[in-house]
């Protein structure tokens, strides 16, 4: 007798490195041998494999249901056998839609962009892992225990008192104890129609501000289908940025190129990992992780970063609850004296873009949050705010109650700071914060 | 039904790559219709491509070998991981034969090959050896005689009967 294997003891062997082999066999018992492009660990009783062609294992396993396949562990050369039952084939969802991403990035590595795609995810039971007799390697040790370091970073993000320390402190933690370098976090734009990037690390540009469609690429493709997307090689299906711009470029908006900040990104990307941050039933935003190794993400790497996520989903929603500071909710403040050359702000009540001069800020609600302020500080002489007030406010119209508020409010503070803006967010306390101008305002609406 | 094939299955160059640096693994299937499967170490090549034998591990092979042994239908898949050409030969005259002189040298020829086929790969040398290692003494041939051959190269040809020169 093999020893028993458990089968997710093993998901190295799924990462694509070495090819796993599937035997099936038809009615009269001839048997079929082929090659798998992709395996997929679904959970501890099922693997998933890749559908492409109707070729003779499709028939086979329409046939007969039972099969046999043969991974092999890249890091000690041990041979697994699996006992496997046909289940169903899936052609759309979180697994499909996981594995068509996979797929993409195994067919440029392998230069067959235009022959693999994915017809249907082919959902198998494993009733058996065998380990083969035979000589093996050891075990190398791992480069960071990924258990030890989500404790410490579980912990960093508790001790979080604010979304723009949440932010950081999260980008932080996965350098530190990951040994991750390139990393952003975006935010869903309610009612779900494009993602914002709120904090970046390890970039050029932080790209804060900018956005993605949903369903674009890994982020929108985990942001829409709620599920973890993993690509292990480059490729320009899921690539950013491009797309977007040829879209628009191509047609009658080509006007808004002009508004679009650039999305950071490695140009280089190997590894991509996307992992929606989600609070109970809602969809918050994307942690979204990349490498320019290939296979930089492994399946633990994936586990890590969900349950990373959950718990940072956990942290925003109460950071974004909690009651203002009681003393900080205070009377407006007076008009600070300001000199120099008035600073134009336009207004462009079609998209809420807002320009500083003739340079782009921001649109959508940070826009009308922006709008609102300056408003209020040139005609009203106001400059002390608290978040609360903003939620009520109509000429902001918050999309639900789940306004993910305070994340705007950080992406927009963030925008200015960078911009090196004469006006700026300040944060006075919980919920409060001040808007500081170093210069005379001139404001403009359009449209 | 499966293809026919009659005289000379197999052009020089298919035979040459059957015997070349890639990847060959060997299905079987029980009465109970439920398939098996091993990953063999070499093939030989005899007949002019009338007679094929793949070297498979003693100990991993036997349910392969049981089922061979009981009703003769095989299966092998030949594939070359740099250029993912792939065919796949079946017999149901399949047999479990003992290795005779010059199998060996054959075997150790096949890991040289695919060691030199896998280094570029970005593989070590440690991992092909232990993924090839075999004691000489726990080799076993399954010999068949093909009478059908497919074209498995991904693509729109995958899983055609084989041609002269594919």
């Amino acid at each position: 007798m093999s020893p028993r294997v458990r089968l997710d003891t093993i998901r190295e062997c799924f990462e694509g490195v070495i090819p796993a082999v599937l035997a099936t066999s038809d009615r009269d018992g001839m048997p079929n041998v082929s090659y798998l492009t992709q395996v997929q660990y679904v959970d501890r009783e099922h693997v998933a494999l890749s559908y492409q062609f109707f070729n003779k294992t499709r028939a086979n396993i329409l046939a007969n249901p039972q099969v046999k396949m043969i991974v092999v562990s890249p890091q000690t050369a041990a041979q697994y056998q699996l006992t496997m039952q046909f289940q169903r084939t899936e052609t759309s969802g979180a697994l499909f839609e996981s594995m068509r991403a996979k797929l993409a990035g195994i067919a440029s590595h392998v230069g067959m962009c235009g022959v693999f795609q994915l017809l249907g995810s082919d959902v198998f039971r494993v009733t058996d892992v065998a380990l083969l007799p035979g000589e093996r390697l050891p075990a190398p040790a791992g480069e960071r225990n990924l258990l030890a370091a989500l404790r410490v970073c579980s912990e960093r993000l508790q001790g979080c008192r604010d979304l723009d320390r949440l932010f950081d402190e999260t980008l932080r933690c996965l350098d530190e104890k990951f040994g991750i370098d390139h990393a952003m976090l975006l935010m869903l734009d309610a009612p779900g129609a494009s993602l914002y990037t709120v904090a970046s690390h390890g970039y050029t540009d932080s790209g804060i501000g900018s956005e993605i469609a949903m369903g674009e690429g890994v982020i929108g493709v985990a942001a829409r289908m709620r599920t973890p997307i993993r690509i292990g090689h480059m490729t320009t299906e899921y690539g950013y940025g491009r797309a977007i711009r040829a879209q628009l470029e191509d047609s009658a908006r080509a006007g808004e190129l002009a508004e679009q900040i650039p999305l950071p990104g490695l140009p280089g990307s190997r590894s991509q990992l996307a992992v929606p941050i989600s609070a109970g039933e809602r969809t918050l935003g994307v942690l979204y992780v990349e490498s320019d190794q290939d296979l930089r993400f492994t399946y633990d790497d994936e586990d890590a970063l969900v349950a990373l996520a959950a718990q940072f989903g956990l942290a925003m929603t109460v950071l974004q609850g909690a009651a203002p500071e009681p003393a900080a909710v205070a009377a407006p403040a007076q008009l600070p004296v300001t000199a120099g050359e008035p600073l134009v702000i336009r207004h462009f009540s079609a998209t809420d873009s807002v320009f500083f001069g003739d340079d782009y800020l921001i649109k959508g609600v940070a826009g009308r949050v922006l709008w609102s302020l300056v408003q209020d500080y040139v005609q009203r002489g106001r400059s002390a705010f608290t978040n609360r007030e903003l939620r009520l406010d109509p000429r902001i119209r918050l999309p639900d109650v789940n306004d993910n508020l305070e994340a705007r409010l950080v992406l927009l503070a963030r925008r200015l700071a960078e911009r090196n803006c004469p006006v700026r967010i300040e944060k006075t306390g919980r919920g409060t914060f001040r808007l500081a101008v170093q210069r005379p305002l001139a404001l403009v609406a359009v449209g | 039904m499966q293809p026919t094939v009659s005289t000379a299955p197999l052009d020089p160059g298919q035979i040459a790559f059957m015997q070349g640096g890639i990847s060959i693994s060997v299905g079987a299937c029980g009465r109970d219709g439920m398939p098996q499967l091993v990953r063999a170490i070499g093939c030989k090549v005899a007949e002019g491509g009338a007679s094929v034998t793949v070297f498979v591990p003693e100990s991993r092979s036997q349910a392969v070998q049981r089922d061979v042994f009981a009703n003769g239908a095989i299966a092998v898949v030949f594939t070359q991981p740099s250029t993912h050409r792939t065919m796949q030969l079946k017999s149901r005259e399949g047999r479990v034969t003992a290795l005779t002189p010059g199998d060996l040298a054959l075997v150790d020829a096949y890991r040289e090959a695919f060691l030199a086929e896998l280094l570029p790969m970005g593989f070590t040398e440690p991992m092909v050896r232990a993924f090839l290692a075999c004691p000489p003494g726990e080799l076993v041939g399954l010999t068949f005689r093909p009478t059908a051959a497919f074209t498995q190269t991904p693509g729109p040809n995958a899983g055609k009967p084989l041609e002269a020169g594919a």
